[in-house]
C-alpha cells in the first residue's frame, strides 16, 4: 500500500453463511431428552421390568408431584430470584389442608382450598418482601423455609396424619382402566405453564425481567407486579402439589416435601431455566422432571443397594448439569 | 497491507511494527464476522479503526487484546507471532483494551474498577490499600468522580471513563479504545486527545475506534477501514484525507448528510405544555413544545436536560409538574414509564448496555416490548401484530442480522442501539424524548435515523433530542434548549444554532 492513496477493496454483500455446526448443536439443545432416552435404555437392560406398562403409570405418578414442585421453581428462577420455601410450602399446605379435613371435618374440596390458598398466601407474601421491602430472596425464603418446617411440625405435633376423607384421596387414588388419574394434573399445569410462558403478557414480561430488571423497568414493564405475580403463582403450584402429594400417600408426615428441595432445583436448572433469569422453557423442565425421576424408579428397580442409591444419582444429575454447562459454553 | 508500511521521515520513532495480524478470521456460530484482516500498527502512532456498525471493529480489536479466540489466523507483537492469546497475557505485554460497552464492577468503588487487575501489591501479593487509593485519587482528579463512590451508582459516562483511565495509567504500549468518545461531553474528549497525544509523545500506540470522521481526522495519523468484515481500505497519512473521503471508504458510496429543513413554529399552537416541573435540581417553569417540533437539549452532564426527560418519563420522581397534550387537559407527571408509554410519552436512555434492552431475547421480542401492552388482546400477547411491527422496525431502520429472531446479544453496539429506538418508536409516541440517539450508529445509518426521526415529525409528533453532538444539532433540530443547573439557560433557534456556540457550553 503506497504512503498517501486509499485503498479500497470491493466487498461482497454481508457476511452471513454457513448455519452452525447442527449436529453437535442438536444434540447439545436436547442433552436433557437424549440422557433421558439412554437412561430408560440403560435401566431396561439391566431389569425388563423398567419397560412394563406398570412401572411406566408409576413413573408419571412419581413425576407429577415432583413436576408440580418444579414448575412452581421455574418461575422465581425465570425472574432471577429464589424460592427455597417452596417445598417446605408444599409440606405445610399439604398439612394444613389435610387437617382441615381430618381434624375440622371439613368437607374435602373447602379443606383442599384452604390448602392451596395458604400455600398461594405465603407465596404472595414472600414477593411482597422480596419486591417492597426489598429483601434478598435467597435468604428471605431460606428464613421461610425454616418457618414453615418449623409450623409443619407443630402443626402435625410429630403425629403422621392418616384417615383422610375418601374425597379427600380421590384425585390421588382413582384409576381408569388402569391408568392413574393424577398425572393429569400435571400436563394440565404443563400446558397453562406453556400457554403463560409463551402466550401471555406477563410471559413474555417474566423473561424481560428475568433478563435485565432496570431496562425491563424503562421499557414500561412493572417489575415488582411481575415478580409478585410469579411467586404467587409458584405458590399456588405448591399448595396443587402439597393437595396431591397428601391425596396420593393417604398420609402427612412432620417433614411433608422437605426431601423434594434439591430435586425441586435440579430438575428446572438440568431442564435449561438459568439461575441467572430470563432463560428456560416448560419443555425443558419437563424433561429433568422425567429425567430425575426416571433415575429414581431406576435405581430402585435393578436394586442398587440402598446405600449406593444417593451417590449414584447425584453423579447423573452431575453429568445433566456438566453437559448443560458444555452447551451453554457453545451455543449461549 | 501486507506488504511492509512506507517509512515516513518526520515519524522516525513510528517506523517499528509493534502490533500486527495477518489472515485473522473470526466466525460466529454461521456468521463470518472477519475474514482475511491483515493490518498492521506502528510503534508511537494512532491508528485509526473505522467501519460500519457490524463491520467487525469490536471483533478485531477483542481479538488483538486476547478477550476473543480467532477462527483463524495470527497475531504478531513486536514481529514475534503469539501463541496463546489471552487478556491476562496480553495486559502482560502492554496491550489495553478499553471496550464499547463499559466494563464495571457495580459493587466495587471507582477506586477498585480502575485498579482492576492492575492494583499495587504489597509482598505476598496483598493489595496495597493506601497507594490504591492514593493512586486512584491522583487519577481522578478533575474528572469529578469521587474515589470510594459505589461503581453502579455512576452514570454511563463516569462508567466510560473509568474504563479509560484504567488503560491510560496502566503503562501499557498500546492502548486499544474502542468508540471512547460515545459517551464524552466536548470537554471530556479535548482532556483525552491531550491525553493521548501526550502518551503518544512518550511512544504509546493507540488504536482509537469512532464514528466521527472529524475526530479520526484531528488525532490520528493512520486509519484504517473494515468494511463487511474485510479490510476495506486504509491510509498511512489521514492529513490528506477529507470527511467525505473517509465516509466514502467506509460506506463504499457517497455520503449525503442528512440537513433537516428546519421551521419556524412561532405559529401554531403548543402540542405539549409543560410547566412547574420539578425534581431535585431541576427547575423547569414552562416549556411548549408544537405539533412537529424537534427540540435540542443540551448542556454539561448533571445539566437537567436528562432529567427533564426521566421525569416526564416516570423514571425519576418529581417533586411537581403537570404535562398537557393539546387534546387533552393537565396530567400529573406519570409514576411509572408503563403510563408514560400509556400517555403516549416515549423514551430511549442513553445507557443501552444497563436501560435498553433484554440481550438474550430476540430483535423482534425486543421491539415488541413496550408496545406489547397496547397491542394485547386482555392478557394474551397478539403475537401476529407484534411479529409485523418488529418486522417493520426491523427493516426500516436496517438492523444487520441473519434475521429478527438472533438474540441481541449477538449483535454490533450500533445495531443494538438501533433495536433499542424500534422499540420506542414501535409504541407509537405523541412526545418522543431521545437521549443520545445516534450514539455509536455509524455515520450512514446516523443519516438514516435522523431522517427516521425528521419523518415522524412531520406527522405531528413531538421530538425531544437529548445531545452533546453539536453536528447533530445544528443539522436536525428547529430549537435548542442549553441547560444548566437544572434550569434552561438559554434558547437558541434557527441560525443561532451554530457549532461554535454549542461547541462552547460551560
Ligand atoms: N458474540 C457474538 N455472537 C454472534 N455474533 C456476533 C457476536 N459478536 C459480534 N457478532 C457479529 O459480528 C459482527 C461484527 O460485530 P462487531 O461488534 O465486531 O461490529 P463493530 O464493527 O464493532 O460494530 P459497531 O460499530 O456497531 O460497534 C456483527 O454482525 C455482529 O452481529
Ligand atoms: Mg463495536
Amino acid at each position: 500500500m503506497s504512503d498517501t492513496t486509499m485503498t479500497a477493496t470491493t466487498t461482497k454483500p454481508p457476511a452471513t453463511s454457513t448455519r452452525r455446526s447442527s449436529m453437535t448443536g442438536w444434540v447439545l439443545h436436547n442433552v436433557v431428552w437424549i440422557w433421558l432416552i439412554a437412561l430408560v435404555v440403560i435401566f431396561g437392560l439391566f431389569n425388563q421390568y423398567f419397560f412394563t406398562l406398570f412401572n411406566l403409570q408409576n413413573i408419571m405418578v412419581q413425576a407429577t408431584v415432583l413436576g408440580m414442585i418444579a414448575l412452581a421453581m421455574s418461575l422465581p428462577l425465570l425472574v432471577a430470584e429464589i424460592d427455597l420455601s417452596i417445598p417446605a410450602n408444599v409440606g405445610f399446605s399439604s398439612a394444613l389442608g389435610a387437617m382441615a379435613n381430618t381434624d375440622l371435618g371439613l368437607p374435602f374440596a373447602l379443606a383442599a382450598l384452604i390448602g392451596i390458598g395458604a400455600a398461594t398466601l405465603i407465596g404472595f407474601f414472600n414477593a411482597i418482601c422480596i419486591t417492597k421491602l426489598k429483601m434478598v430472596s435467597l435468604i428471605q425464603t431460606l428464613s421461610m423455609m425454616i418457618i414453615l418446617q418449623g409450623a409443619l411440625l407443630a402443626l402435625t405435633q410429630g403425629r403422621t396424619i392418616t384417615s383422610l376423607s375418601p374425597g379427600y384421596v380421590w384425585i390421588g387414588q382413582t384409576t381408569l382402566s388402569g391408568w392413574p388419574l393424577m398425572p393429569i394434573v400435571f400436563v394440565l399445569a404443563i400446558l397453562g405453564m406453556y400457554v403463560l410462558l409463551r402466550h401471555t403478557v406477563l410471559g413474555r414480561s417474566i423473561f424481560a425481567v428475568g433478563g435485565n430488571q432496570v431496562a425491563s423497568n424503562s421499557a414500561g414493564i412493572r417489575v415488582d407486579r411481575v415478580k409478585i405475580l410469579s411467586y404467587t403463582i409458584a405458590g399456588f403450584l405448591a399448595g396443587v402439589a402439597g393437595y396431591l402429594l397428601a391425596s396420593w400417600q393417604m398420609a402427612i408426615t412432620s417433614n411433608q416435601g422437605s426431601s423434594y428441595l434439591l430435586y425441586a432445583i435440579a430438575a428446572p436448572i438440568i431442564g435449561g431455566v438459568s439461575v441467572f433469569g430470563g432463560r428456560g422453557s416448560v419443555i425443558g423442565v419437563l424433561g429433568g422432571v422425567l429425567l430425575l425421576t426416571v433415575i429414581q424408579v431406576g435405581l430402585a428397580i435393578i436394586s442398587v443397594p440402598s446405600f449406593y442409591v444417593g451417590m449414584i444419582g447425584g453423579i447423573m444429575i452431575f453429568i445433566a448439569v456438566a453437559i448443560d454447562a458444555v452447551r451453554v459454553r457453545y451455543f449461549g | 497491507m501486507t506488504t511492509a508500511p512506507t517509512f515516513r521521515l518526520e515519524a522516525s520513532p513510528a517506523a517499528r511494527t509493534v502490533l500486527r495480524v495477518e489472515n485473522l478470521g473470526k466466525i460466529y456460530g454461521g456468521l463470518v464476522a472477519l475474514r482475511d484482516v491483515d493490518l498492521s500498527v506502528r510503534a508511537g502512532t494512532i491508528h485509526g479503526l473505522l467501519g460500519e456498525n457490524g463491520a467487525g471493529k469490536s471483533t478485531l480489536v477483542g481479538i488483538m487484546s486476547g478477550q476473543r479466540k480467532p477462527t483463524s489466523g495470527t497475531i504478531y507483537l513486536d514481529e514475534k507471532p503469539l501463541a496463546h492469546v489471552d487478556v491476562q497475557a496480553m495486559e502482560k505485554a502492554g496491550v489495553f483494551l478499553v471496550t464499547q460497552e463499559p466494563m464495571i464492577i457495580d459493587h466495587l468503588s471507582a477506586a477498585e474498577n480502575l485498579m482492576l487487575g492492575i492494583w499495587p501489591k504489597r509482598r505476598f501479593g496483598f493489595v496495597n490499600w493506601r497507594k490504591l487509593r492514593q493512586d486512584a485519587e491522583r487519577m481522578l482528579k478533575g474528572t469529578g468522580i469521587a474515589a470510594d463512590a459505589r461503581a453502579g451508582a455512576l452514570d454511563a459516562v463516569a462508567r466510560r471513563k473509568i474504563n479509560i483511565l484504567r488503560a491510560m495509567f496502566s503503562g501499557g504500549k498500546v492502548i486499544i479504545l474502542d468508540e471512547p468518545t460515545a459517551a464524552l461531553t466536548v470537554d471530556d474528549r479535548a482532556q483525552l486527545f491531550d491525553f493521548m497525544r501526550r502518551l503518544k509523545s512518550e511512544g504509546v500506540t493507540f488504536i482509537f475506534i469512532s464514528h466521527f470522521n472529524d475526530e479520526i481526522l484531528e488525532i490520528c495519523d493512520a486509519v484504517s477501514v473494515l468494511r463487511d468484515g474485510r479490510y476495506a481500505g486504509g491510509s498511512e497519512d489521514v492529513g490528506s484525507l477529507t470527511s467525505e473521503d473517509l465516509s466514502e471508504l467506509v460506506l463504499g458510496r457517497g455520503l449525503v448528510l442528512f440537513e433537516r429543513e428546519k421551521r419556524q413554529f412561532s405559529a401554531g399552537a403548543p402540542a405539549v405544555i409543560l410547566k412547574d416541573i420539578r425534581s431535585g435540581t431541576l427547575d423547569v417553569p414552562s416549556l411548549a413544545i408544537r405539533a412537529g417540533e424537534i427540540v435540542g437539549v443540551t448542556g454539561l452532564p448533571g445539566g437537567g436536560g436528562k432529567e427533564l426527560a426521566r421525569a416526564l418519563f416516570g423514571l425519576q420522581r418529581a417533586s411537581s409538574g403537570t404535562i398537557t397534550f393539546v387534546d387533552g387537559e393537565a396530567r400529573t407527571l406519570p409514576a411509572h414509564p408503563a403510563e408514560a408509554f400509556a400517555d403516549g410519552i416515549a423514551y430511549l436512555s442513553d445507557d443501552r448496555r444497563k436501560d435498553g434492552s433484554i440481550s438474550q431475547m430476540s430483535i423482534a421480542e425486543n421491539i415488541s416490548l413496550s408496545a406489547e401492552v397496547a397491542l394485547a388482546r386482555g392478557a394474551f400477547m397478539n403475537a401476529e401484530q407484534e411479529r409485523a411491527l418488529s418486522q417493520r422496525y426491523f427493516q426500516s431502520l436496517g438492523i444487520k442480522a441473519p434475521n429478527s429472531e438472533v438474540a441481541v446479544d449477538t449483535l454490533s453496539g450500533g445495531n443494538q442501539q438501533k433495536v433499542c429506538l424500534g422499540r420506542v418508536l414501535a409504541t407509537k409516541p405523541k412526545l418522543l424524548m431521545l437521549d443520545e440517539p445516534t450514539r455509536g450508529i455509524d455515520v450512514g445509518v446516523k443519516q438514516d435515523v435522523l431522517r427516521i426521526v425528521d419523518e415522524l415529525s412531520r406527522t405531528g409528533v413531538s421530538v425531544i433530542i437529548i445531545s452533546t453532538d453539536t453536528d447533530e444539532l445544528v443539522r436536525a433540530v428547529d430549537r435548542v434548549l442549553i441547560f444548566h443547573n437544572g434550569r434552561i439557560r438559554e434558547e437558541l433557534a434557527g441560525e443561532a444554532i451554530s457549532r461554535s456556540r454549542l461547541r462552547n457550553l460551560g
